[in-house]
């Protein structure tokens, strides 16, 4: 394992100077390449012998590798933790193996302080690590709640506690941040109607839920969010991550663009071209990620955003199910029919 | 309008539309014939065994179209107006041009009446709802046709090429020409084909001649964002399984998405974006148990030969339809439609008996 490397990005990842990152992620790529058998093989696939100077240039995985290849620039017998993702298109989950939390819990406490979010008591809408050891959102929360148990408020069946809920919020007057998927908000709503939280408080949604068996725009769902919690549409807040990184973006009310940390950059993908899109083009979300060191920096998601002249992108994300294909049948569609799948309770992260 | 009148008018109309296929007057009367025999001509009822019997149309008829598909719609309208029902057509809400221009070329008497919503009315008074669309879209016209209604649905369906020999460029052009019909949006189109033998080799052929036909056509085609996201996602994930899996290759369009072919070595069934992406498999012992999660919703199998044993074995895996490569697309005029008579079901039949 590469201790001095993971020092090296665990600074950077304090100090923020963000004129280190291009040379940071030109280091680490060049790490990935050595020890990650996979990465290194579809790096000689896809660009040979061009020579990568910029971090633009780095090679990015498609998200789904992580189903295919155990991504791992570490050997495997130093496995501390791994994630999967939902598996919901039906063709397996994706793993993504860490060699060490540490640089995952500083992204996740750094980046949640860089963008000032408050440090109010947490009411997690997601199962306790413990019971969810897999789940990358679950440890997200763990790391925000120091683990406290009775932060998580989805039990062993998944089910989210409403009576807990109500009873923790009854009379409170200190703000609380109501962090959990977007599934399980629908859920929520779907039992509750009036819950006002403290004010000052904020909520976090995260994760999409297109494709899903209820579909609700995010405009609809933050106005039936801020009805049901009587909190400003301002007041709340996307988290965008996902399994296969180490850190995440996030945005807050309705229209406006996700950011990152310093050590998290983005770029937009013509995907005819596959090279970077124009300014204001629609394109694939390409993102690289510093704190990713035992996996591969550079993923390329099937999520479409467009930069923003401010910064930032403004995610559309995707929806397979709504593609056009005439009369033709998908196929993804007839084996999950087949084999009746069954979506986590939780909802795909993101 | 007499049928006679009627048959001139639909091929009349379908002069312009040769991927309608063969639509002349003597073809449809055969057509007519072999599923009515003279039944529906007949102004009186002709012998049918130890009675006599007469075909008159279920009407009105009731056509819900989707989009992208405009031949299955113009398909429709013709077996409706064929059998002498009146139509009345749900088209979808971003219209359809194509069936504009056909109905246009209708006499003012046979041209359906059409809207881009659901009329209530019209599911009331429908004798016949023939539906094209999704399980869902089915599902809902299933759950609200009532007994006395007849419902034809038509869902989505799935379609794929069998290469059991060895193979020529004619299969190659064939299987090629095949894909690129309606950007392989048709439900008979193939996603697959399984190739006894050297699969890698087709594939390579059919990426090949896909290279020779675009690189004579300048124009890059320009697909939507979210289509094109798709498909690249989908090339950027068979290339990286290719970089690190034995028997994987990838072969694309350069500098565009106009087409994608995949060898797979694993004959298992795949996710398939269309656009003109196929994949490219080797035929397994066990191809029956492989499909069979699919074997209610396969329509057409293009086989290559097409002799008793291998169209035995496409009607054993599902084929509701079997055909040579490179035919995909065209069925007869006489097809059964999902397995189904196309006229007849749009009748009912009068029998009398103690006529003299």
């Amino acid at each position: 394992m590469n201790i001095a490397l993971e020092e090296e990005i665990l600074c950077f990842l304090q100090r923020s100077d963000e004129e280190k990152f291009e040379a940071i992620a030109l280091r680490l790529y060049e790490h990935q390449k050595r020890r990650n058998p996979a990465y290194s093989r579809y790096c000689e696939f896809v660009c040979q012998s061009e020579l990568i100077d910029s971090w633009k240039k780095i090679p990015a995985v498609p998200q789904q590798a992580f189903k295919y290849s155990e991504l791992r620039s570490f050997p495997a017998n130093q496995t501390a933790a791994e994630f999967r993702t939902s598996g919901t298109t039906g063709q397996g989950f994706g793993r993504h193996f860490l060699g060490s939390l540490r640089l995952y819990q500083t992204a996740v406490q750094k980046g949640w302080d860089y963008f000032d979010l408050p440090r109010h008591p947490l009411i997690l809408l997601m199962q306790h690590p413990e019971k969810a050891e897999f789940s990358s959102l679950s440890r997200m929360g763990g790391i925000l709640s120091n683990y406290r148990s009775d932060s998580f408020y989805v039990n062993s069946e998944g089910i989210v506690e409403v009576d807990r809920l109500r009873t923790f919020l009854w009379n409170r007057t200190d703000p609380v941040t109501l962090f959990g998927p977007a599934l399980a908000f629908l859920n929520l709503l779907e039992e509750i109607s009036d819950l006002p939280l403290p004010p000052g408080s904020i909520v976090m949604e995260t994760g999409g839920f297109k494709g899903m068996d209820r579909e609700i725009g995010k405009g609809d769902l933050y106005a039936r969010l801020s009805r049901c919690f009587r909190i400003e549409v301002d007041f709340i807040w996307n988290e965008y991550g996902m399994t296969e990184l180490s850190s995440q973006f996030y945005s807050h009310g309705v229209g406006q663009p996700h950011s990152a940390p310093p050590w998290l950059r983005f770029l937009i993908i013509n995907p005819t071209t596959n090279s970077e899109a124009s300014p204001g083009e629609v394109g694939l979300l390409r993102i690289f990620d510093v704190a990713n060191l035992w996996s591969v920096l550079a993923v390329q998601t099937q999520d479409l955003a467009v930069a923003q002249p401010g910064g930032g992108f403004r995610l559309l994300g995707r929806d397979p199910a709504a593609l056009p294909r005439g009369c033709s049948r998908s196929m993804d569609e007839l084996m999950q029919n087949r084999t009746s799948f069954k979506r986590e309770k939780q909802g795909s992260w993101p | 309008m007499h049928l006679l009148n009627r048959v001139e008018a639909i091929a009349f109309a379908a002069r312009g539309f040769p991927w309608l296929g063969d639509l002349t007057p003597s073809s449809i009367q055969r057509w007519i014939g072999l599923e009515l025999g003279t039944l529906l001509d007949a102004n009186t009822p002709q012998i049918y065994g130890d009675h006599h019997c007469s075909a008159r149309a279920l009407s009105p008829i009731l056509h819900v179209v989707s989009g992208n598909t405009p031949h299955a719609g113009i398909q429709s309208l013709t077996r409706g107006i064929l059998v002498g029902g009146t139509n009345r057509v749900k088209l979808p809400r971003q219209g359809l041009p194509e069936f504009d221009h056909f109905v246009r070329l209708l006499p003012a008497e046979l041209q359906p009446e059409t809207s881009n919503s659901l009329q209530a009315a019209w599911m009331e008074e429908a004798e016949a709802i023939i539906v094209f669309g999704s399980d869902e879209t089915v599902e809902f016209f299933a759950k609200h046709v009532s007994p006395r209604q007849r419902l034809l649905a038509y869902g989505h369906k799935v379609s794929l090429g069998l290469v059991l020999d060895s193979f020529d460029a004619n299969v190659i052009e064939g299987a090629v020409r095949d894909v690129l019909v309606f950007d392989q949006l048709g439900c008979l189109s193939p996603q697959l084909f399984y190739v006894a033998g050297d699969s890698a080799e087709f594939a390579k052929g059919l990426a090949e001649r896909f290279n020779e036909l675009f690189l004579s056509d300048s124009a890059v085609t320009e697909w939507t964002s979210e289509i094109a996201g798709s498909l690249r996602s989908c090339r950027e994930e068979w290339k990286f399984r290719a970089a690190t899996e034995p028997g994987i290759q990838v072969w694309e369009s350069p500098e565009s998405l106009d087409w994608l072919v995949i060898h797979d070595p694993n004959p298992s069934l795949i996710s398939n974006p269309l656009y003109r992406t196929i994949f490219v498999k080797p035929v397994p012992a066990y191809l029956q148990s492989v499909l069979s999660p699919i074997r209610r919703q396969i329509s057409t199998i293009g086989v290559h030969p097409v002799k008793s044993n291998t169209v035995e074995l496409a009607t054993q895996l599902g084929a509701q339809r079997v055909c040579p490569i490179g035919r995909m697309q065209k069925p007869a005029v006489t097809w059964h439609h999902d397995g189904a008579p196309t006229l007849a079901n749009l009748v009912r039949f009068v029998d009398v008996e103690g006529l003299a």
